[in-house]
């Protein structure tokens, strides 16, 4: 078993995907913002177009890093050698394997990627995974895939609820998405890594909602504690990155709260009480939290920015 | 040709020892009878209700409704040597807790089969999961034989007891437990028997309007097995669970738009603020082969009331 430790949790609040085939998309997508494009070359590419969209489709990720963004491309889980011979350059931080199946997958994939990073000059072990758990049997065996490659970064539900047909209960929850969310954010927790997605309700549909809505979706899934989330439209982009950035207040608050809880841990205090709450070791880790996630933030924006205006890029 | 969906819209959980009940479960409509050994059946009769069960069978399926039976979670082997005869579709096993209990009650019935003439197979297995360990071990039960068809529970009375939560509360206590088992069923292809929550604060059993929202609820959310305790259920689950003239109209509809989107290379579509796509496609094919099924059970449904009658009269 390898549990992913030293990974550093990057900023990935928004995954706008961008059909493959759709290269004009490309050149709006690398002005929306978005903290990673995803180059589709399975949901929104037929099966018609695939063999155009693989063409060039490198150059394309070439051209997106240089606007700021990181750069995945999500590929089929059954066309592995296709997708990833097309795709993999160093520009490419990594791969989102869709509809996956199996751990033999994974496999197939952390081989493929081990050659071709040899092939093309790329660092050993740089490529990252982010499995979509989108079937029964993958969210089954989510905690053998999430460790079946030191290279997953990552788990989302993709499109779960289209793939599994999961449609609104009355109360406009989807039907079993609480329960499979809770289990990858677990899952995803006890492995070292990244839960992506965001807590959707009707009307909301397979990555499509409102920017109002989006907004929504991306708040009660920072709640549950993903840490962004994918969409289709660039208008979705904006709502994802507040939606998951902790707000101004939350901040200032977090750190009043702990400014007054470190000084009553000098006079030698385990907790104080504020108003009507207890404010004791974790709730100050948790304030702690909230304002480190806030100043990564900070920092993760404004070296975009810098990236988007053409300034050098510092070091990191 | 593709195995017949089965068809459990509707039933009546009954107890076998209550002759005004099974003499007039025909009539009922039900697309099952299934036929209670354990909680409704009194402990001193437990010997004797085993004796009913191979008249009873022929009895409720006269008017074209499956015969199950529910079996007493500790009095497997002899439950079962009294009621597995030739009609008889499924064992409902109460209880499940573990794969061996499903691996002990798969090795009965198929030497059963064998003895009594009944093609090999045809009996089903319901395991149903009613306790903590139960849920812990759902994956395991519910592939533990090629007999368990349906897969669910973690939800009602026992449920209730063994995690000691309230039954009737206006949330769903058992997301956890009900997502484990329902997880399970979708990952072996299992038809799930688990519901959508609505809310029933009173406990009514026989509730018409009631039993329609929650069958309709279940519906709309991909379920198709129903069953109940009250007659009034009957047809208000048969016709939740059941797809609309309307539904299908629509299915057909998004069938035509898919064709001409696949035609044009395009993934998804917008139309009328209803998006078509391969995920839709799907769904509406899934629903036209549901509705195929539920009108092929009713037709034969029909005609079996119908040649009782003919007898009858």
């Amino acid at each position: 078993m390898t549990t992913n430790t030293i990974l550093p949790q990057k900023i990935r609040r928004s995954w706008l995907l961008v059909p493959a085939s759709q290269k004009e998309r490309s050149v709006t997508a690398a002005k929306s913002n978005a903290d990673v494009v995803l180059l589709d070359l399975v949901e929104f590419v037929s099966d018609r177009d695939k063999p155009s969209a693989r063409e060039g489709i490198a150059e394309t990720v070439r051209e997106l890093r240089e606007g700021g963004a990181e750069v995945f491309v999500q590929v089929d889980s059954e066309l592995l050698y296709a997708d990833l011979h097309a795709c993999v350059c160093p520009e490419l931080t990594g791969i989102v394997i869709a509809h996956l199946e199996s751990i033999a997958q994974i496999q197939e994939a952390d081989t493929l990627l081990s050659q071709l990073e040899d092939e093309r000059g790329i660092l050993s072990g740089a490529l990252e995974i982010v499995a979509s758990l989108e079937t029964a049997q993958a969210n089954q065996d989510a905690f053998q895939i999430a460790t079946a490659s030191p290279r997953i970064s990552g788990l989302t539900l993709g499109r779960a609820e289209l793939v599994m047909d999961l449609r609104p209960e009355p109360s406009g929850e989807i039907h079993l998405m609480q329960y499979l969310m809770q289990r990858l954010i677990t899952v995803a927790g006890a492995v070292g890594v990244q839960p992506y997605g965001a807590w959707c309700r009707e009307p909301d549909r397979g990555l499509l909602a409102t920017p109002e809505n989006t907004s929504n979706a991306a708040i009660r899934g920072r709640a549950v504690g993903f840490k962004g989330s994918f969409c289709v439209l660039e208008n979705q982009v904006e709502p994802l990155n507040s939606g998951f950035t902790p707000g101004a207040q939350e901040v200032d608050e977090a750190s009043q709260l702990l400014k007054q809880y470190q000084a009553a841990v000098t006079e030698g205090a385990a907790s104080i009480r504020i108003a009507d709450r207890i404010f004791d070791a974790g709730a100050s880790l948790q304030a702690q939290a909230t304002i480190d996630r806030a100043s990564k933030i900070a920092v993760h924006d404004q070296a975009k920015a810098d990236a988007q205006a053409g300034r050098p890029v510092p070091a990191p | 040709m593709a195995e017949e969906i089965g068809v459990h819209r509707s039933g009546l959980t009954m107890p076998v020892v209550t002759p005004r009940f099974v003499d007039n479960a025909w009539r009922r409509g039900c697309d099952f009878i299934n036929l209670d050994l354990e909680d409704s059946v009194p402990q001193h009769m437990k010997g004797y209700a085993r004796t009913l069960i191979k008249d009873a069978i022929a009895n409720v399926t006269k008017g074209g409704a499956e015969a199950f039976t529910r079996i007493n979670h500790d009095l497997v082997q002899a439950d079962l040597e009294g009621i597995v005869w030739p009609g008889l579709s499924k064992v409902n096993y109460p209880k499940a807790e573990y794969p061996e209990e499903i691996e002990k009650l798969d090795r009965i019935i198929s030497r059963l089969e064998r003895e009594r003439g009944i093609r090999p197979g045809t009996v089903e297995i319901g395991a149903n999961i009613e306790t903590s360990v139960g849920v812990a071990n759902a994956y395991d039960i519910a592939s533990a034989s090629p007999r368990v068809k349906e897969f669910g529970g973690a939800g009602g009375y026992d449920m209730s007891r063994d995690l000691g939560v309230e039954m009737f509360v206006g949330f769903d206590q058992f997301v956890y437990g009900k997502g484990e088992v329902e997880l399970a069923a979708r990952a072996l292809g299992l038809e799930p028997h688990t519901a959508p929550f609505t809310a029933n604060t009173t406990g009514s059993v026989g509730d018409p309007d009631r039993a329609f929202r929650e069958a309709e609820a279940a519906r709309k959310c991909g379920f198709r097995v129903g069953g109940g305790l009250h007659p009034n259920v009957v047809e208000p689950q048969t016709r939740g669970f059941t797809p609309t003239q309307e539904e299908v109209a629509e299915a057909h509809q998004t069938l035509d738009q898919y064709r001409k989107l696949e035609v044009s290379g395009e993934t998804w579509a917008d139309i009328d603020g209803k998006i078509i796509d391969r995920y839709e496609a799907a769904r509406a094919r899934r629903l036209l082969e549901w509705s195929a099924a539920c009108a092929r059970r009713d037709q034969a449904k029909a005609e079996a009331v119908a040649r009782v009658e003919a007898v009858g009269e």
